[in-house]
């Protein structure tokens, strides 16, 4: 019986516009560091955090789309998968943020229904360059129902909050399966496998 | 009929056939009717070839005339297509630019070296694939750095698992690795078909 490193495992998912800045939030918060050069998403990516929340290992695969219209069928196909979505948009481009109602609605359409959304404005640290304010974003949330934080990768800002935020939104949903004799695991003691119990123990 | 001061009229017999004119046969007529007037005066069994000769002759003008007039029209229609030909050259030309494509058509340049070539299914599969390569890299990282550290000592499942699944395409790949396998031989379980 395997030892694992981790105890359940919440696949997330980042959309909004290009150039938002989702790639940015990502690599914070997996790598804690920042790059300004811009190098558009190809496709879909996506990088691991394993973080603890509530006494439990939590390992966070957080795929990062294209925002470009261009592949939008092929990141549209990972968001069945999700379990949280965070909706970037960019507080220094309204165009972004006029488009959350769109993005919403992609989420409607592909994503599961019980899937935990968040709503960020990220690059709150170019305050000189904002054209939405917080409370509009703030608006726009409780209207949907959503967290909101605004957030800035290059100052780090919220992001490591803000993740966290949403693991925990999830992991409150989260079914915990009680050990049992098949996924107990007799290394380390600790039987609580969740979404993971049906794999190769 | 006013000649004034041009040629004879003896010279349309000179002319080469398909060049006369309407003219060179009046010009003709008129030099074989003076001198048919001459023969006439002589004797009169050649009154019945005079009107045969003038029959002719109207036949001839007819025919000359008729000749050009056809010349004419198919020299206006050959310039006609002449223009035509170099309109369409002229539009084919330029629509290679960008105009022939329709509202929904993109125009490649064929000697873009940087123009698109791929479709997006196949991008994707790519993009599958350098995912689950990636995925597969981290397994491996984290089993060696488990057994560096001595908490692994004997071969044992992978510890990381990464699902990969995407609606579309669900090959389930890690989770149907069997116990017995190595842990190579896991790695090599959830490879593509």
């Amino acid at each position: 019986m395997a030892k694992k490193t981790y105890d359940l495992l919440f696949k997330l998912l980042l959309i909004g516009d290009s150039g938002v800045g989702k790639t940015c939030v990502l690599f914070r918060f997996s790598d804690d560091a920042f790059n300004t050069t811009f190098i558009s998403t190809i496709g879909i990516d996506f990088k691991i955090k394993t973080v603890e929340l509530q006494g439990k290992k939590i390992k966070l695969q957080i795929w990062d789309t294209a925002g470009q219209e261009r592949f939008h069928t092929i990141t549209t196909s990972y968001y069945r998968g999700a379990m949280g979505i965070m909706l970037v948009y960019d507080i220094t481009n309204a165009k972004s943020f006029e488009n959350i109602s769109k993005w919403l609605r992609n989420i409607d359409e592909h994503a599961n229904e019980d899937v935990e959304r968040m709503l960020l404005g990220n690059k709150c640290d170019m305050e000189d360059k904002r054209v939405v304010p917080k409370a509009k974003g703030e608006q726009i949330a409780r209207e949907h129902g959503i967290r909101f934080f605004e957030t800035s990768a290059k100052a780090n800002i919220n992001i490591e909050k803000a993740f966290l935020t949403l693991a925990e939104d999830i992991l409150r949903k989260t079914p915990v399966k009680e050990p049992n004799s098949e996924n107990v695991d007799i290394s380390s003691g600790s039987g609580v496998t969740g979404w993971k119990s049906k794999c190769c123990s | 009929m006013e000649f004034g001061e041009e040629p004879s009229p003896a010279l349309a017999f000179d002319k080469e056939a398909f060049e006369l004119t309407v003219e060179d046969v009046y010009d003709i007529s008129y030099v074989i009717g003076r001198d048919l007037l001459k023969i006439s005066s002589t004797g009169e069994e050649v009154s019945d070839l005079q009107f045969r000769i003038v029959r002719v002759l109207e036949m001839f003008e007819t025919l000359v005339n008729k000749y050009n007039l056809s010349l004419e029209e198919l020299k206006m229609e050959r310039d006609n297509l002449r223009s035509e030909l170099d309109r369409v050259i002229k539009e084919g030309s330029s629509a290679q630019g960008t105009q022939n494509a329709g509202p929904n058509q993109l125009v490649v340049d064929l000697t873009d070296p940087n123009r698109p070539r791929f479709t997006m299914q196949e991008l994707k599969e790519v993009l599958q694939e350098r995912n689950q390569l990636k995925a597969q890299l981290m397994v491996a990282q984290e089993e060696l750095q488990l057994y560096k550290s001595g908490i692994l000592p004997q071969a044992e499942p992978p510890m990381v698992e990464v699902d990969l699944e995407t609606p579309e395409n669900s090959p389930a790949p890690i989770t149907e690795a069997k116990e017995e396998k190595t842990t190579i031989g896991k790695l090599f379980s959830f490879r593509r078909k």
